[in-house]
């Protein structure tokens, strides 16, 4: 007798042989080698199970990890009826992939007449284990069931499990380990599109347009509507009346079912990137303020520094619009324009273009400094300390980063207005007002989206900036 | 007749010995037809008859002769001509003198009352000659004069057709076609093979037959085998695939198939079959698989045994319409596409 260690194999085999051998103790001769045939038959059928289980179990589970992986990488990537799609998509093919793995896992599964019909085949014994798995089962067995039985006997070599089936771990654990890679790649893959330098800040909510340069059209399905209008009671009547020149119902964007669907749907999605993404989305309300510079009580000064700017303003409130969604920020920056939402009306009222306040409003090249800067702010990130990457309200020594090298992609530029009424104007007017939900397409005059191409801060003006910023 | 001899029980591999022996000896004289003698030994040993279809000269006659000389059974020969009568196979009651002088109707045995019997061209006599020899091979009895004369075991008919010269010829019915186990054919011999047999009949010396048996213990020797071929193991799967195939032959179309539900279809069949095989079929297939099975050494039949013998088995049992004929679609060839079809379907 070889002494081997008491491993858990020993003790499994010691009660494995213990049950094999146990219903044969008052069986004859005979029955007992046919007991020896079937539980060999016994062992191989555990073995085709335990194969059958695990090609269910590594199919369904790969399936599930890719799909899981896609979503998740989808959310980073995708604007949010986009990842709605691809993770209903991706649900969809996940189940149905899980169901085939399990159904396919459930049709391999053997039972002892199975794994001797495979035995036979495999081992070229002619039907001899069938027949014996078949027939033990009859009571009356005929004058050559001896002969069979003890025919098979000397061939047990041949259908032992090893031999029938030599793998333990099923082929299926391939798709499992790459559906692990796949799901390792989307890590990393994840935390670059965090870095991913977002072109406009997170920080500003306030925006400042004039009336005149407004282009109003309803709202589509599904556009945002995270802006509040404000103007000065003027101008609010002005802009009433423009709307009502140009024929834009307030409120018929969403007022459809479609619409309503894709709001929530958007919401949902909304909801779900951020969960996934980990990222806390801060629906604060976008602040419009219109200016009219056509009128007297604005003066020619409210006016003028947005002229040269407001291509690019508009470009960034554009991109600020969408990056609402992605918004991650703790406390909200205060920089050369201010939150209306958190102020009182009589404050608001006060400062309806902070353009005004500027160090050299009227210079048209003074006023488009700080804008610059401001775009420069926006394409920063809150936790970078400088480039491509650097925060707003940080460090003013910080603040010149390297030049954008990458140059980033053209996009259509819309505003969606959903205008609300509120309990005060923008100087404290008591009428309520109910502005339409606008938005606002290209003017002619005005080009595509463009990203601010960072470029090298020239070392006279990095004093005055650092000035500003500091105070 | 007289009782069978005690003989030792054979094993499994005295069978296949035997067999080989036998045809061997047979080989002695046949040059050729490897499979045919394979196939009427197999036939002989399930218990069942041949028909042998072939051209003339190839042997058919000179085969049966040297079967009987290698077992050492008697041995008959009939040649069914249009004017051979039932009796003259069966035999008759014929009035014999005694030595007492008293003058009795005495049964005179026909030809058939041997162990293996030659009906050669058996589709040249009527079909009442031809039942009376059917009778003979299905019951292994003939009644003359309403008395019941029992045939002796082994009994073992080998029918021979000429497929050519049919004017005049009396076809067997299905139903007689039936009775036979397998359908064998005897095709022309090769260059080789007729070089071979030049070279043995036309020399001084004939080549001789050494019996398997001895005369007195080959009947119950033959009976013995005979019965091991019945004990092999048909394990209920394999007579399900049997059963399978000999369902596939039977035309969807058929008025006669009652259950249309079933496991495997094909299209050929309901095409170009007028009627499938009979039961008769089945059993045919698992008796000539239980006799490969014992020439493989094992005690069950397998599935390749079972295909092995379906076109010998099955093939004289289908029917065919005019549209095969006029196709040239033979019988074996349905009976491959059908095998095809079912393990098709098995897989």
């Amino acid at each position: 007798m070889s002494l081997r260690p008491l491993g858990l194999h020993t003790i499994v085999d010691f009660y494995a042989t213990e049950a094999r051998m146990r219903p044969s103790e008052n069986l004859r001769p005979r029955d007992e080698k046919l007991w020896q045939i079937l539980g060999q038959v016994g062992r191989l059928r555990s073995r085709l199970n335990s194969l059958a289980f695990q090609h269910a179990f590594f199919y369904a589970a790969a399936a599930l990890i890719v799909a899981g992986a896609l979503i998740y990488i989808s959310a980073f990537m995708l604007t949010p009826i986009n990842f709605i799609v691809v993770t209903v998509t991706l649900s969809i093919l996940a189940a149905f992939a899980i169901v085939a793995a399990l159904r396919q896992g459930w049709l391999m599964r053997s039972n002892a007449r199975r794994a001797a019909t495979l035995a036979d085949e495999r081992a070229d014994l002619k039907g001899r284990l069938a027949t014996i798995v078949t027939i033990a089962e009859h009571r009356k067995k005929g004058p050559m069931w001896s002969y069979l039985v003890e025919d098979t006997l000397g061939r047990r070599a041949e259908f032992a499990p090893s031999r029938i089936e030599k793998r333990r771990i099923s082929r299926a654990i391939y798709a499992f380990v790459a559906s692990l890679i796949v799901a390792g790649l989307v890590w990393p893959l994840s935390r670059i599109r965090h870095a991913i330098p977002m072109p406009a800040s997170q920080g500003q909510d306030d925006l400042t347009l004039d009336l005149n340069d407004l282009h109003l059209r309803p709202a589509g399905p599904g556009d945002d509507n995270a802006m509040t209008v404000q103007a000065d009671p003027e101008t609010m009547r002005r802009l009433e009346d423009k709307l009502a020149r140009e024929g834009v119902e307030p409120g018929q964007g969403s007022s459809t079912s479609f619409g309503k669907l894709m709001d929530q749907a958007r919401n949902m999605a909304n909801n779900l990137q951020d969960k996934l993404t980990g990222q806390t989305q801060n629906h604060r309300r976008l602040n419009l303020k219109l200016a009219d510079a056509t009128d007297p009580m604005s003066g020619p000064g409210n006016h003028n520094p947005l002229d040269a700017a407001n291509h690019k303003r508009r470009d960034a409130a554009g991109q600020f619009q969408r990056d609402q969604t992605n918004d991650n920020s703790g406390p909200l920056p205060r920089g050369s324009l201010r939150d209306n939402s958190s102020d009182e009306p009589e404050q608001a009222a006060g400062r309806s273009d902070l353009a005004n306040q500027q160090p050299g409003a009227n210079d048209p090249n003074a006023a488009t400094k700080p804008l610059d800067d401001q775009g420069d702010q926006q394409n920063g990130d809150q936790g970078s300390s400088g480039g491509a990457a650097h925060g707003i309200g940080v460090d003013p020594d910080s603040l010149f980063g390297a030049p954008t090298q990458s140059k980033l992609g053209n996009e259509g530029f819309e505003i969606a207005i959903e205008a609300r009424p509120m309990e005060h104007g923008a100087k404290g007017a008591g009428h309520a007002y109910e502005p339409p939900k606008v938005r606002t397409p290209l003017a002619a005059v005005q080009e595509p989206d463009e990203p601010v191409v960072r470029t090298e801060v020239p070392p006279d003006d990095r004093t005055t900036i650092k000035r500003v910023f500091e105070r | 007749m007289s009782e069978l001899a005690a003989v030792e029980v054979p094993t499994v591999a005295d069978f296949a010995r035997t067999f080989r022996r036998i045809q061997a000896e047979i080989h002695k004289v046949i040059v050729g037809h490897g499979q045919a003698v394979e196939e009427m030994l197999a036939a002989l040993f399930a218990g069942g008859h041949v028909l042998i279809e072939g051209v003339p000269g190839t042997g058919k006659t000179t085969l049966v002769k040297t079967l009987g000389l290698a077992m050492n059974l008697s041995f008959n020969r009939i040649q069914f001509t249009v004017d051979l009568m039932p009796a003259d196979i069966t035999g008759t009651r014929v009035i014999l003198s005694s030595d007492d002088g008293r003058r009795e109707f005495t049964f005179q045995p026909g030809p058939v009352f041997c162990h293996i019997l030659l009906g050669d061209e058996i589709n040249r006599a009527t079909p009442k000659t031809q039942s009376a020899l059917l009778e003979a091979m299905a019951e292994l009895q003939v009644t003359v004069a309403g008395v019941t004369h029992r045939l002796a075991p082994p009994y073992f008919v080998m029918a021979t057709l000429n497929p050519i010269e049919m004017e005049g010829t009396y076809p067997l019915p299905e139903a007689q076609l039936d009775r036979f186990l397998f359908k064998v054919r005897l095709s022309y011999p090769d260059e080789i093979e007729l070089t071979r047999i030049i070279t043995s009949t036309t020399g001084p010396e004939e080549a001789g037959v050494e019996p398997v048996f001895h005369a007195d213990e080959a009947p119950a020797r033959v009976e013995a085998l005979k019965k091991l071929v019945r004990d092999v193991i048909a394990a209920p799967e394999m007579e399900h695939y049997a059963a399978r195939i000999v369902r596939a032959t039977q035309p969807q179309n058929s008025r006669y198939v009652a259950d249309e539900a079933r496991s495997v279809h094909d299209e050929m069949v309901n095409r170009y079959v007028m009627f499938g095989s009979s039961p008769r079929g089945a059993q045919a297939l698992i008796l000539g698989a239980k006799v490969r099975a014992l020439l493989d050494g094992r005690a069950n039949i397998a599935r390749e045994d079972i295909d092995r013998v379906a076109i010998p088995a099955l093939a004289h049992r289908i029917m065919l319409n005019y549209a095969a004929h006029s196709d040239g679609i033979d019988a074996t060839h349905v009976v491959e596409r059908v095998l095809k079809s079912v393990r098709a379907a098995r897989a």
